[in-house]
């Protein structure tokens, strides 16, 4: 097609200040997250665990209709809806496993394609500032976690709450859903930081994706080896996941899985987020600055 | 002026990109020349904010080059060297979601987006995803997504890389076009002489980081400095030397003509008068126009 064919007209418009600007490049992260393959399936599987513990509410509420299914103490226990429920979801290793396998189809690249494809100096041509893009990727990650922890959780208070009939559950633990809340956005922002940082190590997406998933895994291996050969809890510092599970035991009351002071945990994730923070403000830049 | 830059300064570590740099760039399509290395790409990093300068002071369109980074941005089109975009999405959006985060409303973005994606040549190809662009079409879209918020100048570094001879002189007039009948400033960044020469009529030359030549093409073509073009009969060794003593820089071409660039002052009766104290004929004298490259070989200083 010859160019100019439709000429070329002035805008006549005017700028807009944006209140949260980095919205637009949050969208497009959702947005391109549902455009890849089999996301949308990923996505929806992710929800399993919260349906099942859905289901669990309800059959509290109707045990007299499910006795067959309560054949021991334990299952009388698990239907106790109370913070070790709610820490059992959200500390689960399934939806760890699943939270960390969804930033790996949609986090990995939120960086790292930006890096292959020089789309960052696009980005920093126009009025946005660099922790408007690192907001945007963050809550891009937000949105697919969030999705896992806070709705779920805030919805299993609301039909617990509804399948009752009565408020017994806010009287009893009336820091519930403060403790729902916080460890859904601590554990939300410590995945997104995570993902955020081992998406800007490699213009590659494939290997951020790899980097993602075996960085987690190796770290509850490696503990693992530790534990099994020392048996001092402290190696349970070395993982990921069980880091996030001591937090998850004291934001919901609940006894710690391991016997060591929780705080030293949140040190530790709290470390981790605050590289990720650093390490993002210098691999984000309009240009490759190489002195 | 819509570019004013005092006493720039920029080092990579001890590399001096930026030494001492002063522009005045008013209205109209300005060409940034020099060879690699010579600190235009950094220039245009500085005019965008990307870059701070360790010294000096400047203005894009009357906005702070260190304070105001922001408002130049809004203002100021950027279409990058490199390949750039965004993988899984189409053309429209593309454009469009660049022209949001300059600041448009998203639905205005996206009407302007098709505007200026026809404008560019891409109107039939616009829905088609971004990967399966050829490097002639990435390239305009590149000047799409640099046009989509109607900037007041456009900054366009080498932007006929990668095309074919067909592409390259499409994008050479849309270049024309923009600069003299939309009313949008140009600066073209490039090392190919011949586009800043077809686009622009005001060039600046850079050389190691300092500014070597600055003003309208032709003006500076005229009074820099007198080219002539001989063929001569007989041993030139003696004449040659005997112009170098007097101030020309000679150099032979491949059709055995001899350029002689003469200093500012010498007369073009020197030529003959020392041609026949070194006994040699001057079987061709023509006054050679200046083109462009005359003109960088000459301020850069290379051949």
């Amino acid at each position: 097609m010859p160019i100019a064919e439709q000429g070329y007209a002035h805008w006549t418009g005017t700028f807009v200040e944006r209140r949260l600007p980095w919205w637009p490049v949050t969208r497009l992260g959702i947005r391109l997250a549902f455009k890849r393959k089999f996301f949308k399936f990923a996505f929806a599987f992710s929800f399993l665990p919260a349906f099942i513990f859905l289901a669990g509410i309800y059959i509290s509420e109707r045990m007299q209709d499910f006795q067959f299914m309560v054949r021991g103490r334990q299952s009388v226990n698990f239907l106790n809806i109370n913070p070790a429920f709610f820490r059992s979801y959200f500390t689960a290793d399934a939806l760890l496993f699943i939270m960390v396998m969804l930033m790996v189809l949609a986090g990995a690249g939120l960086i790292a394609d930006d890096l292959k494809q020089n789309a960052l100096q696009l980005y920093f041509a126009r009025p946005l500032r660099k922790r408007d893009y690192i907001a945007g990727k963050l809550f891009t990650a937000f949105f697919f976690l969030l999705s896992l922890t806070l709705v779920p959780g805030l919805l299993f208070i609301l039909f617990k709450l509804i399948f009752a009939g009565s408020f017994k559950l806010l009287v009893d633990f009336p820091w519930l859903p403060l403790s729902v809340i916080g460890y859904s956005f601590a554990l939300t922002l410590f995945l997104s930081l995570y993902t955020l940082l081992v998406s800007s190590l490699s213009r590659n997406r494939r290997y951020t994706a790899i980097l993602i998933f075996v960085i987690y895994i190796l770290s509850d291996v490696f503990f693992g080896i530790f534990y099994g050969i020392f048996r001092n809890p402290y190696f349970s510092l070395l993982s990921i996941k069980s880091n996030l599970q001591q937090m998850g035991a004291a934001i919901f009351g609940v006894a710690p899985r391991y016997n060591i002071p929780w705080v030293y945990s949140f040190l530790v994730l709290a470390a981790i987020g605050t590289a990720s923070g650093f390490i993002l403000k210098n691999k984000v830049r309009g240009v490759e600055v190489i002195r | 002026m819509n570019i004013e830059l005092q006493n720039i300064r920029f080092s990579y570590g001890s590399i001096k990109a930026l030494d001492g740099v002063d522009l005045m760039l008013g209205a109209g399509a300005c060409g940034l020349l020099g060879p690699n290395g010579a600190g235009k790409s950094t220039l245009l990093r500085i005019l965008l904010g990307f870059l701070k300068p360790a010294d000096g002071e400047g203005t894009v369109l009357g906005y702070d080059i260190r304070h105001e980074p922001f408002a130049i941005r809004r203002l100021v089109g950027y279409m990058p060297e490199d390949d750039c975009l965004i993988p899984g999405m189409d053309a429209v959006t593309f454009t469009a979601y660049f022209g949001e985060l300059s600041g448009m409303p998203r639905q205005e973005a996206m009407k302007r987006a098709h505007d200026v994606l026809f404008y560019v040549g891409l109107g039939e190809s616009r829905y088609r995803m971004l990967e399966t662009y050829s490097a002639g079409m990435k390239q305009r879209l590149k000047m799409a997504q640099a046009l989509v918020h109607d900037p007041k100048l456009l900054f366009l570094d080498e932007p006929t890389s990668n095309l074919d001879p067909q592409g390259r002189v499409e994008v050479l007039d849309l270049i024309k076009d923009i600069s003299s009948k939309k009313d949008i400033n140009v600066l073209v960044s490039s090392h190919i002489l011949g586009d800043i020469e077809a686009t622009c009529s005001h060039v600046v030359i850079l050389n190691k980081g300092q500014v070597a030549a600055q003003g309208e093409i032709e003006a500076l073509k005229a009074v820099t400095y007198s080219l002539y073009e001989l063929r001569i009969k007989g041993s030139g060794d003696g004449f040659i030397r005997a112009l170098e003593g007097q101030g020309c820089r000679i150099e032979p071409t491949e059709d055995g003509l001899l350029k002689i660039y003469m200093p500012p002052g010498l007369p073009r009766t020197a030529l003959f008068t020392t041609a026949e104290r070194e006994r040699v004929q001057i079987r061709y004298f023509v006054k050679s126009r200046t083109s462009l490259e005359d003109l960088f070989a000459k301020t850069v200083g290379v051949d």
